[in-house]
């Protein structure tokens, strides 16, 4: 056993102890010590997961794998981290008193979510979930006002639901191949993928995913949840949380093929999931809701990929999840700056009049954020779902990529409102919008790079395609 | 066979020339585009100096490129060919043939055109042109793209910014037109999009390369006939086809003058240019399955857009509706799916991007000085402005098809062919030439003659700057209406082979 390859989630643990430890010191001190401590954090993780990339091994008497799917989801889940950490000093919402938790909390939600792309048995697959979907059940409800407690809530009951059905299904896989492996569970998939317990108790273990993903019919919590936690929470529930999803797709789909039934299923629910998700962001007035709603529709996309059950449908789905994460942030960055500078942690529509004005900066970034979700060339967003749905075509799914399409049209409508808002509308106050310096940074790399992957995006496509290759059970 | 063997020698080798001039073309507004986004926004004179200067190296360089550009050899010229992304046979590739050497030239003559005539612009510089500049490089890509994924992606590219553009510097209901604009295109846009991929997931296909598609893949005539319908109306769309043409008059009408020019000028050829560049080339069988019934909506066009025209009282209107008009030509010249038919049918793209480019450059001219367009208030404008007034004129005269312009020789073409495969439709498309001279003749005697309206009394001339991309125009429109033979020489040889009679 290399625990060489383990040493990011060691640096996280450690990490962990150490805010554990600040807790006792006094809460000023620690507030601001946070805001150097949470983006160093980020930074040491992608760098001591970039070192890790090319290896590969087993560890924990073989639950838990390191392979290049793993260690690739790994830095864009760091990546994901360092981005809220920056964010976080934008902070409105958080109690004061409560700030070491919010560190402690989205620390060990990463280490939840980090594990998840390594765990390759069921027992380390439903403990790295349940930690990292825990602590973002906390982090939900850390909130200052009266909102807090209802969105903990709500994601707590369709999360503890969804997690019950998860483990009904799981119990079915285990009870028919006689191993909690997933290796196991792949060696005998070929022989078993024909039974409908087997399709079943499959369906089931979805669940889970299918909540993490916020795809229908799990998406009930996803605006409410968005609407009611601190905006940087938000964030890293629509970034990271998403992309450990997609990994988690990728590697139950490897272990156990898809049967033709379970396409079906699959192809029903993105069909959903994509109608739902952008009909009802059409009518959105809070900023965090419409982003909600067009996570679900975008789920829709991923599960595309996921259906397509190939090399290509699932190094693409990779892809996307990086584009996404990278899109997404970009759009949240300039929410939690224009909540910040309103005073008012659920921004709606109107706190973005006039942005293009007071920050011509910001309205940039927001407009490449949107554009690239709705799939718009020459930016990230745009690539990905061109090899997306060439790959869910090449399937023969073409019904569902003409759908996917038409609803990037759809979604267009209301990003372009949005844009509206802030190219055309006059300002309530003329007063500019002063960025601090990790902002800065951050939106011109978020900017920068939304560009980069759409037009030069083959060799990162080449890296997922190889994760994919090295990730075979 | 011939010619189809020569083109896979010239796929297996690309001839890298000795200077990628078209790749040069794309990257003047590039490179202009990035400049003028690193100038900081106080210097406003430098940005728009700096537009010009790149749409000014597009000019050299597409006249440089005709130069370049031998008209006799068959296929495909001067490949730039370089890979993109591998496993999903996406190149960055670029060639020239008959059909986009002068779809090139347009689009350099109305950019620049198009720049000289924004100088006037005061809001938000800095933006206006970059956003020009990004929609020009994505023109310039259509064009000469051979990649279904950079076609793509070039068109988007060359939509969005319009949206901007018409929204920020526009008139009269410009959300209600900007949105309606680029819902519409996109989903034009989406339709094409699923086509290329459907292309891609054939057997033996695994590409995006337009050249290795006709090669590799045998389109059964099931599939010609559903790709070559969802293509036709995705590209449809964007070249104004009845009926999914009603975007395009509002949009006209509430972009800002350069935009309208080289929207209605550069950008709706876009679409025409994708039927012939994709659509017959991939498709020849469902091109000839569905040409009955793109000859039809195309005499709808060319009818419907003149009626209507007729009763505007708007001059932004009149020249918009008969933009969908004369877009109906050209579909006509394509439905006819002749050698005369496609020859007109880009004569005609052509001269009727220069035509329009100068309508909307005269009617943005007299906005600005008259703070209206409507034919009702305005009047008497030949006394007090006589140079304007002559160009309006020049473009009118060229709009109703006048001998001795770019657009006469067009329509005679697409006539003749009409008249050889559709007779009754050449018939009544021969006709409707008279209502185009109905509208024209009445907007011109309404607004430029007659009494003259007191309130323009201050209402100033050309001045010898906003003068020249005028004249540069209508330059162009008289050069090529009384040469057209060189015209036709650059385009004969490609439709000929396009139909696969080369």
């Amino acid at each position: 056993m290399d625990l060489s390859l383990f040493v990011p989630e060691l640096i996280l643990l450690g990490a962990i102890a150490y805010l554990l430890c600040l807790t006792l010191s006094s809460r000023q001190i620690a507030g601001s010590a946070l805001n150097i401590f949470l983006p160093g954090l980020g930074m040491i993780l992608m760098v001591s997961t970039f070192f890790t990339l090319g290896h590969s091994g087993v560890l924990f008497s073989d639950t838990y794998r390191i392979d290049m799917i793993s260690q690739g989801f790994k830095l864009v889940l760091a990546l994901s981290f360092l981005l809220v950490a920056v964010l976080s000093c934008h902070r409105i919402s958080i109690p004061r008193d409560r700030e070491v938790e919010y560190g402690i909390f989205l620390s060990t939600s990463l280490l939840g979510m980090m594990m998840m792309t390594s765990a390759v048995d069921i027992l380390t697959l439903y403990v790295s979930m349940e930690l990292s979907s825990y602590s973002l059940y906390l982090l939900s409800a850390l909130r200052r006002d009266q909102r807090a407690p209802e969105a903990g809530v709500k994601y707590l009951l369709f999360g503890a639901a969804a997690s019950g059905v998860f483990l009904w299904g799981m119990s079915l896989l285990v009870g028919l191949s006689g191993t909690t492996s997933l290796a196991g569970i792949a060696a005998q998939a070929p022989a078993l993928v024909a039974q409908p317990a087997f399709s079943l108790g499959l369906a089931f273990a979805l669940f889970a995913f299918l909540f993490k993903l916020s795809a229908f019919p799990l998406h009930f919590w996803a605006p409410d949840v968005y609407e009611s936690a601190a905006t940087p929470v938000t964030s890293f529930i629509a970034t990271a949380s998403k992309a450990a999803a997609v990994a988690i797709f990728i590697r139950i789909f490897m272990a156990t093929g898809l049967s033709a039934g379970l396409i079906w299923v699959l192809g029903i629910l993105a069909f959903l999931s994509m109608t739902l998700g952008n009909a009802v962001a059409l009518v959105q007035q809070d900023v965090k809701r419409l982003l909600a709603y067009s996570s679900i529709a975008q789920a829709g996309y991923l599960l595309l990929g996921l259906l397509s059950g190939t090399l290509e449908g699932y190094s693409s789905s990779f892809f996307y999840a990086f584009a996404y994460v990278l899109m997404n942030t970009a759009a949240f960055l300039v929410v939690i700056v224009v909540a910040e500078s309103s005073r008012h942690d659920n921004p709606q529509i109107s706190h973005f009049n006039g942005l293009a004005e007071r920050s011509p900066f910001l309205a940039l970034l927001l407009l490449l954020g949107l554009l690239s979700l709705a799939g718009i060339p020459p930016l990230a967003g745009f690539t990905g779902k061109w090899i997306l749905f060439s790959a869910a075509m090449d399937q023969g799914h073409w019904f569902l990529v003409l759908w996917a399409v038409l609803n990037s049209v759809v979604s267009l409508f209301y990003y372009l409102t949005l844009v509206k808002h802030v190219y055309l509308k006059k300002p309530e106050t003329a007063q500019p919008i002063l960025l601090s310096t990790g902002t800065k940074i951050a939106a011109f790399l978020l900017l920068v790079s939304l560009v980069l992957l759409g037009v030069f995006p083959n060799a990162f496509i080449t890296f997922t395609q190889q994760a994919i290759l090295s990730g075979a059970f | 066979m011939g010619g189809r063997h020569r083109h896979s020698d010239r796929f297996l080798l690309p001839m890298t020339p000795p200077f990628p001039i078209l790749s040069a073309i794309l990257l003047c507004p590039v490179v202009g585009l990035l400049l003028v986004l690193l100038t900081p926004r106080k210097y406003e004179t430098l940005i728009k100096l700096t537009a010009l200067a790149s749409a000014l190296g597009t000019l050299v360089l597409s006249v440089v490129l005709l130069f370049i550009f031998k008209p006799s050899v068959p296929g495909f010229q001067l490949i730039e060919h370089m890979e993109w992304i591998k496993s999903y046979g996406i190149h960055y590739s670029n060639a020239v043939d008959g059909l986009n050497v002068s779809m090139i030239l347009l689009t350099a003559i109305v950019i620049f055109c198009g720049i000289l005539v924004s100088w006037s612009v005061t809001y938000r510089v800095k933006d206006f042109f970059a956003n020009m500049l990004f929609l020009v490089s994505g023109v310039f890509g259509v064009f000469m793209t051979t990649n279904l994924f950079f076609f793509f992606l070039f068109y988007e590219i060359a939509v969005i910014p319009m949206y901007l553009l018409i929204v920020i510097w526009g008139s009269t209901n410009k959300e209600y037109a900007a949105m309606k604009l680029t819902l519409y295109l996109l989903l034009g846009s989406a339709l094409m999009f699923a086509g290329f991929l459907y292309m891609y997931s054939l057997p033996d296909a695994r590409t995006f390369d337009l050249i290795a598609l006709k090669q590799n893949v045998r389109f059964t005539p099931e599939v010609q006939n559903i790709l070559f319908l969802g293509l036709f109306i995705g590209f449809g769309v964007l070249a104004a086809c009845f009926p999914f043409h009603v975007w395009s008059p509002d949009g006209h009408v509430a972009a800002p003058t350069a935009a309208s020019m080289l929207h209605a000028g550069v950008l709706m050829k876009l679409g025409a240019f994708g039927i012939l560049r994709v659509g017959v080339y991939l498709l020849p069988e469902g091109a000839r399955h569905w040409a009955d019934w793109v000859a039809v909506l195309a005499l709808c066009n060319i009818v419907y857009g003149a009626m209507v025209a007729t009763q505007q009282k708007d001059l932004k209107y009149i020249v918009g509706y008969s933009s969908v008009s004369h877009m109906g030509i050209v579909l006509l010249g394509i439905a006819t799916m002749t050698t005369v038919g496609f020859n007109g049918a880009i004569f005609q793209m052509f001269a009727h991007g220069i035509m329009t480019a100068l309508f909307f450059a005269c009617v943005g001219f007299i906005y600005d000085g008259c703070h209206t367009r409507m034919l009702d208030e305005l009047g008497g404008l030949s006394k007090q402005a006589p140079v304007i007034s002559a160009f309006f004129i020049i473009a009118g005269l060229c709009g109703l098809g006048l001998p001795g312009m770019g657009s006469f020789v067009a329509e005679l073409l697409v006539t003749i062919a009409a008249i050889g495969t559709y007779p009754a439709i050449g018939i009544i498309s021969i006709v409707a030439l008279l209502i185009t001279a109905f509208y024209v003749l009445t907007a011109i005697q309404k607004a430029f003659y007659g009494p003259a309206n007191p309130h323009h009394a201050d209402f100033k001339d050309l001045d010898w700057f906003q003068f020249i991309p005028r004249a540069f125009l209508v330059a162009c429109l008289i050069f090529f209406g009384i040469f057209p033979d060189i015209f036709i020489n650059w385009v004969s040889l490609s439709t000929k082979t396009l139909l696969g009679i080369g």
